[in-house]
C-alpha cells in the first residue's frame, strides 16, 4: 500500500490539486492582506472565505480523479483482478486527502512570513477554523470522486465545480429565511460572522460544521467503494445522520451569535515601566510601535488638570451591543493594523486620541461637537487643524476659528477652557460654546 | 531471493485441467457469441484460432472472469466460475492482456506492472523483484522508467504481457499479444510463450496461423461460439490438402478445417 501510495502521490490528480490549492490559495490572500493582517484567527477566517473558490476546485479535482479508469479504458483489465474496488481506491483516496489537506496547509503557511513578525495571540479556536477548512477540501474531494465514479463524464468535474461555487453562493441565512445555524453547518463559507477585530467562531458551531463535513466524506467514502445499488442508497445515510447531528449541535435562534467575540482578545496587555500604555492581547505584538506615539500623547495632555496616565487601546467592537465605559484615568486611543500587519498611518493616531481631550466620543453616541472635540485635540497637538479626507470643508473651518481662538488666549485660559471639554465629554454633556465663551 | 511461501501455493493440484468448460455460453451483449463450448485445456502453450466473430475475444473475457457465463459451466484451476462464485482466488492465479489493453499514461512501465501486480494480490515483498523480471523477460528494461505514454504500439503490447505475465500465473489469457510487434519481436515473443508454457495455461488468441504453429502445443479452433477443432498444430496441418486456400500447410488445415465445419452446419 505504502509503494502504491508514493505511485499516487506522483502520478494522481494528487500533486496538481495541492499546487493549484496553494497558488489560487495564496493569490487570493496576498491581493489584498487587510482581512487577515491583523491576527491568526483572522487569518483563518479569510481562509474560510476564499472556499467559496477552493472548495469546488476541490470538489472537481475528486470527479476528474475518479474518472481515471473510465479515461483510461482499464475497466476491463482491472475487472480481472483479485483486489476489491473498496482497496482499490484507497490508495488514491489517501493521495488525494494528503493533497487537499498540504495544499490548504500550504496556503495558510504562505500567509506566514507576512505577519510573524506583528502577530503574536494564537487561541486555539484558530486551530479549530483551520481544522473545519481542511476537512471541508477533504469531504469535497471524496464526495467529488463518489460523482465522478457515479457519473464518469468530461462534464462531470467542471459542471461539479460550478454547482459548487453556486451552492456557496446561494446558501446564505436570506435564503433559507434567516436561519444563520442551518447556512453555518451546510457551507463551509458561513458562520464567519461580521468582519471586525476579537471575531471568533464558537467550539459548538466549529464542532456542529465538523460533525456534517465528516459524514459528507463518509458518505462519499461509501458511495466510491458500493458495487451495488443497495450499497448507493445506503450511502445517503451518513449523511442524513450527520446532517441531523449537526443541526442538534449548532446554536439555535437567540442562542446562535452572528459574530462572538473572543474575550481573551480583547483583554489588554500593558508596558511594565513609565507611563502605562495598553493594547488589547490580539494587538499585543504592535505595542513596541504604539508605545512611543501613545507616551507623546499623554504627555500632552499632562498639561490639563487630572490628566489621564494610562493610554489604553479602545476595545470597544462595532459588535458590541453596548460601550464600554470610560474611565477618567484612561485615555483611549484606537489601534487600526495596516494591510502589512503594522500600525496604520501613524499621522491620525494622536488626532484621535486626543479628541475631546482624550475622551471616546463613541461612548457617547457620537452626538458631541466634532469641531469643538478636534480643536482641543489640535491645541494639545500645538499645531494647526488639517482637514481630512473625509471631512466637510465648513466643519474643518469652524475647527480652524475655534483653534486660532485658543491661540489668542493666555496658556492657562486655554488650557482651562480645553479642561471643561474633557470633563464635559466624560459626561457626555454638550460642548457647544466651551471654547468659544468670551473670556472669564 | 527467499520469501514464506503459503500452503496453497504448495498444495498439489486437485485438478485435471487448469481451464474446464462444458456447454458454455456467454453473451456479448444481446449475442451468444461462446455458445455450448466444450474445452479442456491443462499444461501449455494454446493457440486460439478462429474468423473474426468466431467468439475467441467474449471466450477469453469469460475466461478472465470479466464476464459472467449465461449458461453452461465453467471451471477456472478447479473452481468453478459462476455469479456467486468468490472469484478472488482464481484471479490471483490469472494473468490477462485484453485485446483493447487500457493503461494510465502517467505512470512508467516500472509503476504500472507494479499497480497490477498490487492489483493482484501479489505478497508485497515479491512485487519488486518479480517486476523487475516480467519487464525483463518482455525486453523493456531500458524502457522499464519511461512513461506508459511514451511507448510505441509494440512496446506497449509488450508492457501489457508483462504485467499479464508479473504473477507467475497459472492461467495466462493473452489476446492478439502479437499485433504490432515487429518480425524480430516476434520471434523473441515465441521464445517467451514457450518458456512461460512450461509450467501454466497459456491461452493464445491469434489470427496469425504460422505463430500457432510455431510456438504452440495444442491448436484450438473455433467458428459461431463453438469447438470446431482441438489437436496438436501437426494435426492442423494433416487437415489440409493442396486444394485448400493458403500459403503454407498450416494455413491449408485451417481453411479445410472451416470450409469443413462451414459444410457440416449447412446440412
Amino acid at each position: 500500500m505504502s509503494r502504491i501510495l508514493r505511485i499516487e502521490l506522483r502520478r494522481s490528480a494528487a500533486a496538481g490539486t495541492a499546487l493549484v490549492l496553494l497558488v489560487a490559495g495564496a493569490l487570493l490572500l496576498y491581493a489584498s492582506t487587510d482581512g487577515w493582517a491583523s491576527g491568526w484567527m483572522a487569518l483563518a477566517m479569510v481562509q474560510r472565505q476564499y472556499l467559496v473558490l477552493l472548495w469546488p476546485l476541490a470538489l472537481a479535482a475528486g470527479a476528474w480523479q475518479a474518472r481515471r479508469e473510465q479515461r483510461s479504458n482499464v475497466a476491463e483489465l482491472f475487472a480481472s483482478t483479485a483486489r476489491p474496488l473498496a482497496q482499490r481506491v484507497a490508495p488514491v483516496l489517501a493521495a488525494m486527502t494528503i493533497a487537499v489537506v498540504a495544499g490548504y496547509a500550504a496556503m495558510t503557511a504562505a500567509a506566514v512570513p507576512w505577519i510573524i513578525g506583528t502577530v503574536s495571540y494564537l487561541p486555539t479556536a484558530v486551530f479549530a477554523v483551520l481544522a473545519v477548512g481542511a476537512l471541508s477540501l477533504v469531504a469535497a474531494a471524496w464526495f467529488g470522486m463518489a460523482v465522478g465514479r457515479l457519473v464518469p463524464s468530461a462534464l462531470t468535474a467542471p459542471g461539479l465545480a460550478v454547482a459548487g461555487i453556486g451552492l456557496l453562493l446561494v446558501l446564505t441565512p436570506t435564503a433559507v429565511g434567516g436561519h444563520e445555524g442551518v447556512t453555518a453547518v451546510f457551507s463551509p463559507t458561513q458562520g464567519l460572522g461580521l468582519f471586525g477585530d476579537f471575531r471568533t467562531i464558537s467550539g459548538r458551531v466549529s464542532a456542529a460544521q465538523g460533525v456534517w463535513l465528516a459524514a459528507l466524506a463518509v458518505t462519499g467514502l461509501v458511495l466510491l467503494a458500493a458495487e451495488t445499488r443497495r450499497a448507493r442508497t445506503a450511502a445517503l445515510l451518513p449523511a442524513v445522520l450527520g446532517a441531523a447531528l449537526a443541526i442538534l449541535v449548532i446554536p439555535r435562534g437567540g442562542d446562535f451569535v452572528e459574530s462572538p467575540i473572543d474575550p481573551v482578545a480583547r483583554e489588554l496587555v500593558c508596558t511594565e515601566a513609565g507611563p502605562r500604555v495598553c493594547v488589547s492581547r490580539m494587538h499585543a505584538g504592535l505595542l513596541a510601535e504604539v508605545e512611543p506615539l501613545a507616551r507623546q500623547g499623554l504627555t500632552m495632555l499632562a498639561k490639563l488638570p487630572n490628566a489621564p496616565t494610562t493610554a489604553a487601546e479602545d476595545t470597544n467592537s462595532f459588535l458590541d451591543e453596548h460601550a464600554q465605559p470610560q474611565r477618567p484615568d484612561t485615555v483611549t486611543f484606537n489601534l487600526r493594523v495596516d494591510s502589512d500587519g503594522h500600525l496604520a498611518d501613524d499621522r491620525t493616531f494622536l488626532p484621535e486620541m486626543l479628541n475631546a481631550a482624550g475622551v471616546n466620543a463613541y461612548a457617547c453616541g457620537n452626538e458631541l461637537s466634532r469641531p469643538v472635540s478636534r480643536a482641543a485635540a489640535y491645541w494639545l497637538m500645538e499645531r494647526e487643524p488639517t482637514a481630512g479626507a473625509h471631512d466637510p470643508a465648513e466643519e474643518t473651518a469652524q475647527t480652524r476659528a475655534l483653534w486660532q481662538s485658543l491661540r489668542k488666549l493666555p496658556e492657562r485660559e486655554a488650557a482651562a477652557r480645553v479642561a471643561s471639554v474633557r470633563t464635559a465629554a466624560l459626561a457626555c454633556e454638550s460642548l457647544d460654546g466651551l471654547l468659544s465663551r468670551s473670556a472669564a | 531471493m527467499m520469501r514464506t511461501v503459503s500452503a496453497a501455493e504448495t498444495a498439489p493440484t486437485t485438478h485435471p485441467w487448469a481451464v474446464h468448460a462444458e456447454g458454455l455460453r456467454v453473451r456479448a451483449g444481446r449475442h451468444l457469441a461462446v455458445d455450448g463450448l466444450d474445452l479442456a485445456l491443462g499444461t501449455g502453450v494454446h493457440g486460439l484460432l478462429g474468423p473474426n466473430g468466431a467468439g475467441k475475444t467474449t471466450l477469453m473475457r469469460a475466461l478472465a472472469t470479466v464476464v459472467k457465463p449465461a449458461d453452461g459451466r465453467l471451471t477456472l484451476l478447479g473452481q468453478p466460475v459462476d455469479g456467486r462464485a468468490d472469484l478472488r482466488r482464481v484471479r490471483r492465479a490469472l494473468g490477462y492482456l485484453p485485446q483493447q489493453f487500457g493503461f494510465y499514461p502517467r505512470f512508467t512501465v516500472r509503476e504500472f506492472v507494479e499497480y497490477l501486480a498490487w492489483l493482484k494480490e501479489m505478497p508485497k515483498t515479491a512485487i519488486p523483484g518479480a517486476v523487475q523480471r516480467a519487464i525483463d523477460r518482455v525486453g523493456l528494461t531500458a524502457k522499464a522508467d519511461a512513461r506508459m505514454k511514451t511507448l510505441s504500439g509494440g512496446m506497449l503490447r509488450r508492457a501489457g504481457i508483462a504485467q499479464a505475465i508479473v504473477n507467475d500465473p497459472e492461467v495466462l489469457l493473452l489476446d492478439e499479444p502479437t499485433v504490432g510487434l515487429d518480425p524480430e519481436q516476434r520471434l523473441d515473443f515465441r521464445t517467451l510463450l514457450r518458456e512461460l508454457g512450461a509450467d501454466s495455461c497459456v491461452l493464445v488468441s491469434t489470427h496469425l496461423v504460422e505463430d500457432v504453429v510455431v510456438a504452440c502445443t495444442d491448436v484450438v479452433m473455433i467458428n459461431g461460439g463453438r469447438l470446431v477443432y482441438q489437436g496438436t498444430p501437426d494435426g492442423l496441418m494433416a487437415q489440409g490438402e493442396p486444394g485448400d486456400a493458403g500459403d503454407s500447410p498450416a494455413e491449408r488445415g485451417y481453411s479445410a478445417l472451416l470450409r469443413r465445419y462451414r459444410a457440416e452446419q449447412g446440412r
